[in-house]
């Protein structure tokens, strides 16, 4: 089966119960939500959402379009299939920081704290290379996401 | 001016002309200023989910979005089943509550429930009010919300405190766009030539029509496409009344309580077009086995989320179904010469599966007593069905070669919606005679309405279908989970006779085929409310059916001589 999860960028009215709105409908439609993001944006009273949902049983053009029905959506873009530039930021609490956390394009953030941020595969392999060093303690962001320059 | 005369003076600039409500202890200041503007007529309802169907009721009769009042708590989710009935068949609807004061929010206050919370998944939108500068502003969004695109109810929570505040000068813009919300209106060319152009293409079309049909006023339109191109009608039930089903190309009702000949049409049909409809599993039943010689299927509907979301079309039209359909008849090319053998076939189909029932046990029959009522209509009294087996027998009995006066709550299937739906009907349109058909199960669930049928003098005519049972659960656990009778059985009930004259109106009972004339000869020339307790075959059943979980092609219909 192919993969039912769709990477989407949601442009909202910044009005307080949006987030739940579209928590809420993600949950009704039987849509699962994996990861989620939220932040100002350019434009003043408007956030930035990147999500990143299963489908679930429906079709895959059914979350953004769902999502798009909501009257302070004002934009839904499935950026799934697009090319673009994914990050997501990563801190980690250790037992023992390893040698060369440079390598991973990571930084000591503070005393035992190391930070990562990457594209969400490499941020899995990050963390399976600090296992053996012992993590107290991990955050991630989820990723965010937009579309490259064409 | 105070929040309160705000809200008030913003419903009358909206044109507002009822209002259907229950005061309580959030809303106070708003009821306080109410007989301050005696443009806005206010129906004091027994009970709020009577408020909601009124309100209901009156917007599928008039066109206008029905207004509701209630207070905070138990209060507004009162009206959440309302709500529900209403965004499920696409109705505009503007519920306005009162919210404790902006200080409790979120306390725990006396009567305090998170109603945007509780009404999210059941409204189009939803505006909680702390300031009351935003008034205005909040009305006409919902207004323009409620009423265009795909309509549906909205709902405007407002604290106690920001109704008694001072807002200063009242200024209100109509409001016509808002940034996030733009119903796609108008078809785009290409695929309306593109639609006309597989029509043309299709051997055995068939067209299905859904409530968008109704609520955009597109049945002319639709009548041309059918006519033009030779392409036989069916509709939702829903869509009951958007094509005459006397009409040759009239297929009626589809789905799994459909007519057998509108089944054997979209099981054979190469091409389907479905208009302003959900294709809900009603509709489709097992889906696996919907349509399975379809090669093609077009939908039109104004709402871009319907495509795709039960039946992946080969064409998308996301427009107003008038608009679709007017484009369309322009180009629509007229049937190939070998179309008659289709409509042949169907002619023939609809000769082998008639709709029929049988008098054989010589009990009331419900079809009896409906087709004497729809005698009566004469093409243009508003039917109010409520839900269940009296709903079906009202829709596939339905004789009408007008549309937008079948009333009934489709996609939520709410029990106890007529009586209240059809009073609102009435209020909204005294010029028509208004019925409310239900059973007996569904009835007692609103009867309490009945206060406001008497107190307002509604003539509307109760045609209540008795027949002591929950009957469609019980035709259901007869024909498809072994027929054990569990938990349907309502032999003890209210004299509804004296239940009627108890609360103020007058009725009567009716066990025979004879009496039925008398009883509507008596009901119509009785100038208020009438009920008339049809007690009915007790076995009555609802045909055709597709047992639940299975395919159209597997309907059941009343064998032969029975």
């Amino acid at each position: 089966m192919h993969s039912q999860l769709r990477v989407l960028r949601v442009l909202v009215e910044d009005n307080p119960g949006v987030m739940a709105r579209v928590s809420g409908l993600i949950r009704r439609r039987g849509f699962n939500i994996q990861t989620i993001t939220v932040g100002p944006s350019t434009e003043p009273g408007r956030s930035r959402m990147t999500l990143t949902v299963d489908a679930g049983h429906a079709e895959v053009d059914q979350v953004a379009k769902q999502l798009d029905r909501l009257i302070e959506v004002i934009e839904v873009e499935d950026i799934t299939d697009a090319p673009t530039v994914s990050r997501e930021l990563l801190i980690a609490k250790l037992d023992k920081v390893p040698p060369a956390v440079e390598q991973y394009g990571a930084r000591l953030l503070a005393a035992g704290i190391v930070e990562l941020t990457a594209d969400s595969e490499t941020v899995e392999d990050f963390i399976e290379f600090l296992k053996p060093f012992g993590i107290k303690e991990l955050a991630r962001t989820g990723p965010v996401a937009m579309r490259r320059s064409a | 001016m105070t929040g309160a005369d705000m809200v008030l003076e913003a419903l009358e600039r909206e044109g507002v002309e009822i209002i259907f409500g229950y005061p309580g202890g959030a809303n106070l200041p708003i009821y306080q200023r109410l007989p301050a503007h005696p443009k806005l007529r206010h129906i004091l309802v027994r009970h709020e989910q009577g408020a909601a169907h009124m309100a209901d009721g009156y917007a599928r009769a008039t066109g206008r979005p029905g207004i509701v009042f209630a207070t905070s708590g138990p209060g507004a989710l009162n009206l959440v089943t309302g709500l529900c009935t209403a965004f499920m068949d696409s109705v505009p609807m503007i519920a306005i509550t009162g919210q404790v004061p902006t200080a409790v929010v979120g306390r725990d206050a006396f009567q305090e429930s998170d109603v945007i919370g509780c009404t999210q998944s059941v409204t189009k939108h939803s505006y909680l009010v702390t300031k009351v500068a935003d008034i205005p502003r909040v009305i006409s969004e919902a207004f323009h919300i409620a009423a265009t695109g795909r309509p549906g109810p909205v709902l405007i929570d407002i604290c106690r405190d920001v109704q008694q505040a001072e807002g200063g000068e009242f200024e209100y813009s109509y409001c016509s766009v808002l940034p996030g919300y733009k119903p796609a209106l108008e078809p785009d060319p290409v695929q309306v030539e593109r639609a006309a152009e597989m029509l043309a293409g299709a051997r055995r079309p068939v067209i299905l029509a859904g409530h968008g049909v109704i609520l955009s006023h597109a049945e002319q339109e639709l009548l041309e496409v059918a006519e033009r191109s030779g392409t036989p009608v069916g509709t939702t039930l829903l869509g009951v009344g958007a094509f005459p089903v006397q009409h040759p190309l009239a297929l009626h009702m589809t789905g799994f309580m459909g007519t057998g000949w509108n089944i054997k049409a979209v099981q054979n049909a190469d091409l389907l077009m479905m208009v302003g409809m959900r294709v809900d599993d009603r509709v489709t039943a097992k889906l696996s086995e919907w349509a399975p010689k379809a090669e093609s299927f077009v939908h039109i509907d104004i709402d871009a989320s319907e495509m795709g979301k039960n039946v992946r079309p080969h064409l998308e039209v996301v427009a107003d179904a008038k608009r679709a359909l007017k484009a369309m008849a322009s180009q629509v090319k007229p049937p190939p010469a070998d179309r008659g053998e289709w409509l042949t076939q169907i002619d023939a189909w609809r000769e082998e599966h008639p709709l029929k029932y049988s008098r054989s046990n010589g009990h009331l029959q419900p079809q009896d007593v409906l087709i004497d009522m729809y005698r009566r209509c004469k093409d243009d009294a508003i039917v109010v069905a409520d839900v269940g087996q009296n709903q079906i027998w009202a829709a596939l009995w339905w004789n009408y070669t007008k549309p937008g006066l079948f009333i009934n709550s489709g996609g939520s299937g709410t029990m106890g919606f007529a009586f209240p739906a059809a009073l609102g009907a009435k209020f909204g349109r005294p010029d028509k005679d208004v019925w409310c058909v239900a059973g007996e199960g569904g009835f007692v669930m609103t009867a309490q309405e009945l206060s406001v049928a008497v107190e307002h003098q509604v003539p509307v005519k109760i045609v209540l279908l008795n027949n002591f049972s929950l009957g469609m659960v019980r035709q259901f656990q007869d024909d498809f989970y072994g027929g054990v009778r569990s938990e349907v059985d309502l032999t003890v009930m209210p004299d509804f006779v004296k239940l009627a004259e108890a609360y103020g109106l007058k009725a009567r009972r009716v066990d025979k085929y004879e009496e039925i004339k008398p009883a509507f000869d008596e009901a119509q020339a009785t100038p208020g409310p009438f009920l008339i307790d049809f007690r009915i075959d007790p076995e009555a059943n609802v045909y055709p059916i597709v047992p639940l979980g299975k395919g159209l092609d597997d309907f059941w219909e009343l064998p032969n001589g029975a």
